[in-house]
């Protein structure tokens, strides 16, 4: 394990890449018309007018109080789980599992909400957000378990739990959490009174605004704080960090429950704000997304804020282009990837 | 006969800095310059110039008859000019003949893996560079490497070699094979530039040497008749040979007690250490000097044995507290461990400490005090850096080396462990580790150096101690000291 000095090549980081932080807006600007013209050639391929996609996209996102607020529920979960990523990443902790850990914290808030022995109020919703947050990071702490404690890659050990995680909800659903005679798999309807309150006009819950923010606060540990320090070093260094005498598996322990805890919350604001019920496969990709936002926020904590908004408006902005243009959702799809991919191509570098 | 090489008048100004002043420098065919300067003398910055990775404000190059100006790096390696860096540009996956053929044009169209392979068997036999082209680089050790990059330059008839510290990552009888290779090319007729600041090998193999200090040429000197002291002087302004005053203190108390220590690859083995001494330990790298400092660092664990630091046991204890005790350790490794090369001068002192009073307060880090007690340390230990913000890595070597002894000694150690502590530094950063360690000693600490240059150990050590095989072959006083005894201490391996 520990080579000698001078046995050449030496691992700095435990991430492969790093952000080019010169010229950024320029480079994101140029980023985003390269997207933008691509996707006018997509569309065109596929027999429509750019231009009136475009504008469908623009109205999409922009277009009232109430698209604005479609585009922040979209937001949300998002955000929560890219600011918990973003600080995994820092600390060189590669944490696939969101997917899993959303799913989880949905179950969390569920079971809380409909185990609830008193009235069904404000009370009630916090226990249920608490809940989330438990679950989530429970189900990252069992991933972290199995990496530190039998040495499985923690990409694998988070990434396959993400399966267990969907199996597990199904399993609930069709059991203890279950609404008999539904037709579908899911829970029964909350009670109005945990539903999370909404910014009225905009019609989206606060979800979005809890998560943005966790994601300064999590900014201010990172920056402000011994174990901040503690991360940036285990990030850039094990060695360095060994040396330091800071434990890796304490950082790695605490980075993964963070981050758990936060993708939970994304699921149970997700339940309480927007579903008012656990559906199965309420969180499919939501991970994928989570870690793109960390992506684009270039793993600081506060700046996946925009990141996280900019997924969140493109994809309402997309939705509702597929609605009144009838592109096909399968272009939409590729025009989503397209976009992150530029932002990425001209942001990340490699080591 | 027209020289093979000619730069004349080279001027380069960053800024407020001119890293080249005017400089001259002269190669012919078959023979060895070395080029010789502290860090930031301006050595890099000629051959960035020579190699057109950036553009020089006044001087010319004329390189075999024809001038070079507005080249780019990939012209001057067509016209015959190769630089072997001290970090080998090479493939670790793939095998010697692979990496030959890597990046080679002519070989992809003109050559049969084959016929590449029979030249590189012919060459490798001619010049003595013991390469087979079917092993993979990974299982090479760096000296063999080293050598891969050198037949590529020759395979690729290039006229010019420059060799940038090429002695620095390599045990002592590779540097031996390495300066026998350089004979035999220079006697086939190549031109050779030695980058480097260690003394002994200039003396061995270069025919002439060039000075270069504060941007300009400091000296020219033929090596017969140059010896070690003016060649250093010429380097620094200054003699850094002097023997350092160590008159031996009265040892105090016990500081730190090593009894039957065994480790993976390391004793039994038992030393104590009394306040105000320094134990050098010598050896050929690899005979554990490693293992003893990092399982006195608590960087690995203990099969058996004790170690007690000023009356406390800290056998199994961590790092952590290792260091709350009273133990400071530098490392040999500076780029990954004991700096984070890509934080900043302020974070790197407060690495070790970062929870601690000033760092932190309350529970916070406390940047303000921190930037204060940053820009003491840099004061006090001679940092010289823009600002305490500026990223470690940009720093030289010695710099980079004096954030760690800030660090380290700012916390008045009881015991430091000193591994190669002056590995890579230019003699005038040399001479300021030694004297640190030597201060640290007299203000009652206790030190143990390890290092594997014999010289450095015999100069601070009041006693030396030899590793072989992961046990002490020998431990003697300086006043005892007796070469022959060493060399055959050194050459022991535990049966």
């Amino acid at each position: 394990m520990n080579k000698p000095a001078n046995t050449g090549a030496v691992q700095l980081s435990r991430l492969p890449f790093t952000f080019a932080r010169d010229h950024v807006i320029w480079r994101i600007g140029f980023a985003l018309a390269m997207s933008l013209l691509s996707a006018a050639i997509l569309i065109l391929l596929s027999g429509k007018n750019p231009l009136e996609a475009f504008w469908a996209m623009l109205a999409g996102a922009f277009g009232s109080p109430h698209q604005i607020g479609v585009a922040l529920n979209r937001t949300s979960p998002y955000l929560f789980a890219g600011a918990g990523l973003a600080l995994c990443f820092r600390a060189g902790v590669i944490n696939m599992g969101s997917d899993g850990q959303i799913a989880m914290g949905g179950v969390g808030a569920c079971a809380a909400v409909l185990f609830w022995p008193g009235e069904a109020g404000l009370l009630a919703s916090i226990a249920a957000l608490l809940a989330a947050a438990i679950c989530g990071g429970l189900w990252a702490g069992v991933a972290t378990a199995i990496h530190l404690g039998r040495r499985v890659h923690e990409v694998l050990a988070t990434l396959l739990l993400n399966f267990v995680a969907l199996l597990l909800v199904q399993l609930l659903l069709s059991g203890a959490l279950g609404q008999p005679g539904a037709g579908f798999l899911q829970s029964p309807l909350m009670p109005r009174g945990v539903w999370l309150p909404r910014v009225p006009q905009f019609d989206f819950h606060i979800g979005v605004l809890i998560a943005a923010g966790l994601a300064a606060i999590i900014s201010f540990v990172l920056w402000r704080t011994p174990l901040g320090f503690a991360i940036r070093v285990a990030g850039k260094s094990r060695r360095a960090a060994a040396y330091a005498g800071l434990s890796a598996p304490g950082i790695t322990w605490r980075v993964m429950l963070i981050s758990g805890a936060m993708a939970g919350l994304g699921g149970g604001t997700e339940i309480l704000g927007l579903h008012h019920r656990l559906i199965e496969g309420f969180s499919s990709g939501f991970g994928f997304k989570a870690v793109t936002v960390a992506l684009l926020g270039a793993l600081e904590p506060a700046v996946t804020i925009p990141g996280a908004l900019f997924v969140g408006f493109l994809e309402a902005g997309a939705q509702a282009m597929q609605r009144q243009i009838g592109v096909p959702s399968s272009l939409v799809t590729v025009i989503e990837a397209i976009t992150m991919l530029f932002i990425l191509a001209a942001t990340v570098r490699r080591t | 006969m027209a020289a093979l090489l000619e730069m004349r008048g080279m001027v380069k100004t960053y800024g407020s800095l001119r890293a080249n002043d005017g400089v001259d420098l002269d190669v012919f065919a078959g023979e060895i310059v070395g080029l010789l300067g502290e860090n930031g003398s301006g050595k890099s910055t000629l051959m960035k110039l020579l190699f057109g990775m950036t553009e020089p404000d006044a001087g010319g190059i004329v390189f075999k008859g024809r001038e070079l100006s507005g080249h780019r790096p990939r012209e001057a390696m067509a016209a015959g000019i190769v630089m072997i860096h001290q970090h080998f540009m090479l493939v670790e996956a793939m095998t010697v003949l692979e990496n030959i053929m890597l990046g080679w044009e002519e070989a992809g169209k003109l050559l049969r893996r084959g016929t590449i392979a029979d030249r590189i068997r012919e060459a490798s036999e001619r010049l003595g560079l013991d390469l087979d082209p079917d092993v993979r680089v990974a299982d090479l050790p760096l000296g063999r490497r080293q050598r891969i990059e050198i037949l590529k330059a020759v395979l690729r008839d290039a006229d010019l070699l420059i060799l940038d510290e090429p002695t620095s990552n390599l045990a002592p009888s590779e540097i031996n094979e390495l300066l026998n290779i350089l004979r035999r090319l220079r006697s086939e007729g190549k031109g050779i530039v030695f980058i480097t600041h260690k003394m002994p090998e200039v003396i061995e193999v270069c025919d002439r040497v060039v000075v270069l200090r504060a941007g300009k040429v400091a000296g020219k000197a033929g090596i017969a008749g140059a010896d070690k002291a003016s060649l250093a002087a010429m380097m620094v302004g200054r003699d850094v040979t002097a023997p350092l005053s160590v008159e031996p203190k009265a040892a105090g108390a016990v500081r730190l007690d090593i009894r039957a220590l065994k480790a993976q690859d390391l004793g039994p083995l038992d030393l104590r250490l009394r306040g105000g001494e320094i134990l050098g330990i010598a050896g050929v790298d690899g005979n554990g000097q490693l293992e003893l400092a990092e399982t006195l660092a608590g960087l690995r664990p203990v099969e058996s044995g004790a170690i007690t630091l000023d009356g406390a046991e800290i056998t199994h204890a961590t790092a952590a507290r290792r260091t709350e005790a009273g133990l400071a350790y530098m490392p040999a490794d500076r780029s990954t461990t004991a700096l984070v090369k890509s934080m900043t001068i302020a974070e790197n002192l407060m690495l070790r400490d970062s929870h601690r009073q000033p760092f932190s307060k309350g529970g916070l880090l406390d940047r303000e005090a921190t930037r204060k007690e940053a820009r003491s340390l840099m004061e006090r230990f001679d940092i010289r850096a823009p600002s305490e913000q500026t990223l470690a890595g940009s720093l030289s070597g010695g710099n980079q080396q004096k954030i760690v002894i800030a660090r380290e000694l700012a916390r008045q150690p009881a015991v430091l462990v000193a591994h190669q502590p002056t590995w890579g530094l230019d003699p005038g950063a040399t001479r300021f580790v030694l004297e640190r360690m030597i201060a640290l000693r007299d203000a009652g600490s206790a030190v143990i150096y390890i290092s594997s240059e014999l010289e450095e150990v015999l100069a601070v050590g009041d006693r030396i101690a030899v590793l072989a095989g992961g046990r002490i072959a020998g431990l003697v006083s300086r006043a005892e000291v007796d070469m022959t005894r060493i060399g055959l201490w050194m050459s022991e391996r535990a049966a």
